[in-house]
């Protein structure tokens, strides 16, 4: 083989090995991206270990059953749950500083807490459940027809109330699952458009673009 | 449950005899929306972003010369001539009236801005920046479209669900004047009026009904759903020998 050939040879194997290894990482890339839940999503280290199972589990479980709507004080009047203040915190944690508990990280992680109250400091949480910008929604009214419709709350057996309706901290968990049993937030359901889509068409629900996209 | 609204219809009404021409519509349009900032550099290159635009004209010869202004706005056209040509159904008409543009599903072509009789579609031609202090004054119910969208007036869509969801926490319809557009929140002399003109006692129907009434670009059949009201100009009628 003349010798300039096989230096052509070599140098398109290499190309083509190169090419190789791009298309699979672009393929990798998409297919995690389209399959896979967001960045975030699977439990990321918070600023402060929150274990919600001690906070909204059951008293049977070892928690205290606080009502996700004690802390998430907006989740059933308006778009946004919100995350309650260092101050809100502080309404027990003025008192409860985790001292002689039987976990072992209790009492560093309320000190974190303590601290920023006194330094005046919000904690930076790290977002685990985020739709994209161009995506509007809306909690309390999700919430509001769950409440009337206890039969659709899925992940948990809901409380119901002897008027057939469910309270709101009762719905949560058709779409965030069963929180109370997560000792650190993450995402169960995929939360995209078609999940969305899937469940409005089930409910009857608004299916026009501008529902929720503007 | 009933999940889907009273049939709607959004219409606005112009009155030409009242608007100065202030450009307050203008800027809260800018404000509520989101929309980027304007440099000079943009208006020359005809790549400026508006929703609602201030039109000046000149009436008659020098010295009994006449500003005139005209709100320009999306004409939220019934048969709108956008609408068929984008590729990805990105644009579309929704059971309230409404020409929809949808954000994420916008690839960009332009197709519907070069369609458009009345140039009321603007492109994002650049990322937009505003200077950091301005960043928390952004408003958090609108989408930031990013560079490569079309975008134009929604009617302030977002102020019709609030109001929408606002009447539904209260177990209720939304009614006339719960509600109304920047622009028109803004103007100071009333000029623009909006509501449902399925509605038969709304401000919008009583405004409509106006012998003034013309729409702009008639003749072309977009049926447009911005009613405008001619200027009433006494001397220009009595010139005329209508007076």
């Amino acid at each position: 083989m003349p010798k300039a050939r096989s230096h052509f040879l070599i140098l398109g194997s290499l190309v083509g090995l190169g090419g190789l290894v791009v298309l699979g990482a672009v393929v990798f890339f998409l297919g995690n991206a389209w399959f896979g839940l967001p960045v975030n999503a699977q439990a990321p280290v918070q600023p402060i270990a929150f274990p919600h199972t001690v906070h909204a589990g059951t008293e049977a479980s070892g928690g205290v059953g606080i009502d996700c709507t004690f802390c998430h004080r907006n989740v059933d009047k308006g778009p946004t749950a919100t995350v309650p203040s260092v101050q809100q915190c502080m309404f027990c944690h003025s008192k409860i500083t985790g001292a002689g508990s039987a976990s072992p990280t209790a009492e560093t992680e309320i000190t974190k807490l303590r601290d920023a109250s006194a330094a005046g400091e919000p904690v930076n949480w790290i977002r685990v459940h985020r739709l994209p910008d161009h995506v509007q929604f809306v909690h309390d009214v999700h919430i509001t027809y769950l409440m009337a419709n206890p039969g659709k709350i899925v992940n948990v057996t809901p409380v119901i109330n002897p008027d057939g309706t469910a309270d709101a901290g009762q719905t949560c968990s058709t779409c965030h699952g069963d929180v109370a049993k997560m000792a650190a937030v993450q995402q169960v359901r995929a939360l995209k458009m078609g999940d969305c889509v899937d469940c409005h068409r089930q409910n009857n629900a608004y299916t026009d673009c501008a529902a929720c996209h503007y | 449950m009933v999940s889907t609204p009273r049939e709607r219809k959004w219409q606005m009404v112009v009155d030409m005899d009242r608007c100065t021409g202030c450009q307050a519509c203008v800027v809260a349009c800018q404000v509520e929306n989101n929309i980027p900032i304007n440099s000079e550099s943009h208006y020359q290159q005809g790549r400026a972003m508006q929703w609602i635009r201030i039109e000046r004209y000149w009436e008659g010869e020098f010295p009994n010369v006449k500003a005139r202004f005209i709100p320009f706005l999306c004409q939220q056209c019934n048969n709108a001539p956008c609408e068929p040509v984008c590729p990805v159904f990105a644009t579309y008409h929704n059971n309230e009236g409404l020409n929809v543009q949808v954000y994420n599903r916008c690839v960009g072509t332009r197709f519907c801005a070069n369609n458009c009789p009345y140039h009321a579609r603007s492109f994002n031609f650049w990322e937009p920046v505003w200077p950091e202090a301005m960043r928390n004054q952004l408003n958090p119910d609108v989408t930031v479209r990013s560079r490569g969208i079309m975008e134009k007036c929604t009617f302030c869509i977002q102020r019709i669900r609030r109001a929408e969801l606002d009447a539904k926490r209260e177990g209720r319809e939304v009614r006339d004047g719960d509600f109304q557009p920047a622009c028109a929140q803004a103007c100071p002399t009333s000029a623009l009026v909006f509501g449902d003109s399925k509605d038969p006692a709304s401000r919008v129907n009583e405004a409509a009904k106006s012998s003034r009434r013309f729409r702009l670009r008639e003749e072309l059949g977009t049926e447009p759903n911005v009613i405008y009201l001619s200027k009433v100009d006494p001397e220009a009628r009595g010139a005329a020998g209508h007076a």
